[in-house]
C-alpha cells in the first residue's frame, strides 16, 4: 500500500512522501525538495493535489497548505521558440 | 555542561554550521521560518566551480571547500551527486579572451593550474559547442553536486549528532542583555543560548538591524530555465566569459549595457535535466520569473550549444544570491558585540562553500583558532 506510486513522472512512491512530512516538510515544496515529487515533466499537476491531500491529513491543522506558485512556462516549450 | 548555540537560518550555509559545530560537541539548536532549503539553496544551481573564483582569499577558501567535499558523502553517508566533472569557461570574443587570459594567469599563481585551450579543444572535450567558440578555459578539477541533498543531508546529520531543528518557526528578535545576545524569540519561544549564528542568507539584515547593526547584504537575483530530462549530453560545468565579467561586476555600475546580466551557467542534472542559466538582476526581493529573461538566457544558450534550439522547457525559476559589495561572504564576529555571529553574503558562492564555511564558523563560534585568517570576511571591513 505505501509504495503506491504517488508521482508518475519521477516515479514517487506513498513512503517516500510520508518519510517527507517525517522529516520536517511542512509544505508541498518541502515535500518536492526531499523526494523530487511534482518536478517531472508535467510539473506537479498530476501528482501535486494528492500530495497536498496527504500533506493535510498528516499536519492534520485544518489549514490547506500551499501549492506551489505555477512557473513559467505553463507548458514545456521548445527553446527554439522561445529565442524567435 | 556543553556550549550552547542557535542557528538561524536552515540553507546550505546554516546546515553545514550547524554539522559542524554538532560534530565538535556543542548543544546545537537550527531554526528555519520556513524549511530547510527554503530559501536561496533551494533555488540555485550545482556548481562546486573553483576557476570562477576571484584570486585571493574567496579563492584559498573555496580551494578547501572543494578538498571538503571530495570525502563529504562518505562522511555523511549519502549520495550527494557529487561528481569531478571538470569545468570550462568559454569564451567567444578577443575581449573576453583578454579578461579571461589574465583571470587564468592569476589564477595559476594561486596553484590552480587551468588551462586556457582551443576552440577545437573545447569542443572535441564537449561535443556540441558551437563551431563560433574562439576559446575556452579547461580545469579537470571542478565539481558538481546537489545543493538540496547537501542541506538536507547536513541538517540530517546535526540531528544524529543530537541537533535539534525547529521548522516553520521565524525568528522574531534577538535577545540582548547590555552588549550581549543571549538568545532569540520566535514566533513560539524564548529559546537561550550561549550563542548566536546568523546564517540567513538575504534575509539576514533584517535580523541584524533592530541591534543597530549594518549587514550591507542586497539579493541579486538570478533565473534558470530547466529542460524536460535528456540523455547524458554535458560532460562538465560550463560558463560562459560574460558570465564572470557580469558577476565582478560591482553593483549597478555598467549595468546600462545589459540590465539583465545575463551569462550563460550551464550544466546537467544526475535525472538528465538541463539547469540553464542565468541572470544577475538587483530588483529586490522580488522572485517573479521575466519571460525577456527567459528569452536572452535561450539565445546565450542556443548560441552556445545550437542543438539546444530544439529541446524543451519545462520551467523556469529563480533564487536571490546574497550580494555584498566586495564579492565577499560576511563570516564572525560582530565587533563590540558578544555571542553573536554571522555567516552570509556568499553571492554566488554558496554551494561551493558551504562545507568550509561550517567548519571554520564552528571553529570561531567554540573559541578556537581558526584554521585560515579570517580577516577578509569581517563585518567591519565595511566601516572603512
Ligand atoms: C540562480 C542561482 C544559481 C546559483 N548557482 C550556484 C552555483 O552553481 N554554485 C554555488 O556555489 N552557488 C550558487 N548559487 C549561490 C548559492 O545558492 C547561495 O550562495 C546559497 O544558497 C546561500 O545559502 P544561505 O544558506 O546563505 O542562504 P539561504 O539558502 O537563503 O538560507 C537562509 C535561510 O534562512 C531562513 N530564514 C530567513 N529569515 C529567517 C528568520 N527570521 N528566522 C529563521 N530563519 C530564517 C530562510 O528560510 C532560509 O532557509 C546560486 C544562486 C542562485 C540564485
Ligand atoms: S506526476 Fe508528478 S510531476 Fe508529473
Amino acid at each position: 500500500m505505501n509504495d503506491m506510486i504517488i508521482c508518475r513522472c519521477e516515479g514517487v512512491c506513498l513512503s517516500e512522501v510520508l518519510d517527507a512530512v517525517e522529516d520536517g516538510a511542512n509544505s508541498v515544496p518541502g515535500i518536492k525538495k526531499r523526494v523530487r515529487v511534482g518536478m517531472g515533466y508535467c510539473q506537479g499537476r498530476v501528482c501535486q493535489p494528492i500530495v497536498r491531500d496527504i500533506l493535510e491529513s498528516k499536519l492534520g491543522n485544518g489549514t490547506k497548505p500551499h501549492l506551489q506558485r505555477a512557473q513559467n512556462p505553463v507548458r514545456p516549450v521548445i527553446l527554439g521558440d522561445i529565442v524567435r | 555542561m556543553s556550549y550552547k548555540v542557535i542557528v538561524a537560518g536552515g540553507g546550505l550555509i546554516g546546515t553545514s554550521i550547524a554539522y559542524y559545530l554538532a560534530k565538535s560537541g556543542a548543544e546545537v539548536t537550527l531554526i528555519d521560518s520556513k524549511d530547510i532549503a527554503s530559501g536561496t539553496s533551494g533555488s540555485c544551481d550545482r556548481a562546486i566551480m573553483i576557476q570562477s573564483k576571484k584570486p585571493g582569499p574567496t579563492l584559498d577558501l573555496a580551494i578547501k571547500s572543494a578538498a571538503l567535499y571530495q570525502d563529504l558523502e562518505e562522511e555523511l553517508e549519502v549520495d550527494l551527486e557529487y561528481r569531478k566533472s571538470g569545468g570550462m569557461i568559454i569564451i567567444e570574443t578577443k575581449e573576453e579572451l583578454k579578461v579571461i587570459k589574465d583571470m587564468v594567469a592569476l589564477q595559476q599563481k594561486s596553484g590552480v593550474d587551468v588551462r586556457l585551450i582551443s576552440g577545437d579543444e573545447a569542443r572535441k572535450r564537449q561535443p556540441g559547442l558551437s563551431e563560433d567558440l574562439l576559446a575556452s578555459t579547461w580545469w579537470e578539477h571542478d565539481a558538481e553536486v546537489n545543493p538540496l541533498k547537501v542541506s538536507f543531508a547536513m541538517a540530517s546529520a546535526a540531528r544524529r549528532l543530537g541537533a535539534v531543528i525547529k521548522l516553520g518557526s521565524p525568528v522574531r528578535n534577538l535577545m540582548t542583555e547590555k552588549n550581549r545576545v543571549i538568545g532569540v524569540e520566535t514566533s513560539e519561544e524564548e529559546l537561550y543560548a550561549d550563542a548566536v549564528v546568523v546564517a540567513a542568507g538575504v534575509w539576514t539584515p533584517q535580523l541584524l538591524k533592530p541591534l543597530g547593526v549594518d549587514v550591507p547584504i542586497i539579493p541579486r537575483q538570478g533565473q534558470i530555465l530547466v529542460s524536460e530530462r535528456l540523455p547524458p549530453l554535458l560532460r562538465t560545468g560550463i560558463l560562459s566569459a560574460s558570465y564572470i565579467t557580469n558577476k565582478l561586476r560591482k553593483g549597478a555600475s555598467r549595468e546600462a549595457a545589459d540590465p539583465f546580466g545575463v551569462g550563460l551557467a550551464i550544466g546537467q542534472t544526475h535525472s538528465g535535466s538541463l539547469l540553464i542559466g542565468g541572470s544577475r538582476q538587483f530588483v529586490g526581493y522580488n522572485t517573479e520569473t521575466n519571460p525577456e529573461v527567459t528569452q536572452k538566457i535561450g539565445e546565450v544558450a542556443v548560441r552556445a550549444f545550437p542543438q539546444l534550439a530544439k529541446v524543451r522547457i519545462i520551467r523556469t525559476f529563480t533564487g536571490l544570491r546574497p550580494y555584498t559589495a566586495d564579492a565577499k561572504p560576511i563570516l564572525g564576529a560582530v565587533q563590540g558585540m558578544d555571542g553573536i555571529y554571522i555567516a552570509a553574503g556568499h553571492e554566488g558562492d554558496g554551494v561551493a562553500l558551504a562545507p568550509i564555511t561550517g567548519k571554520i564558523m564552528a571553529q570561531i563560534v567554540c573559541g578556537e583558532e581558526p584554521e585560515k585568517d579570517m580577516r577578509a570576511f569581517s563585518l567591519s571591513r565595511f566601516k572603512q
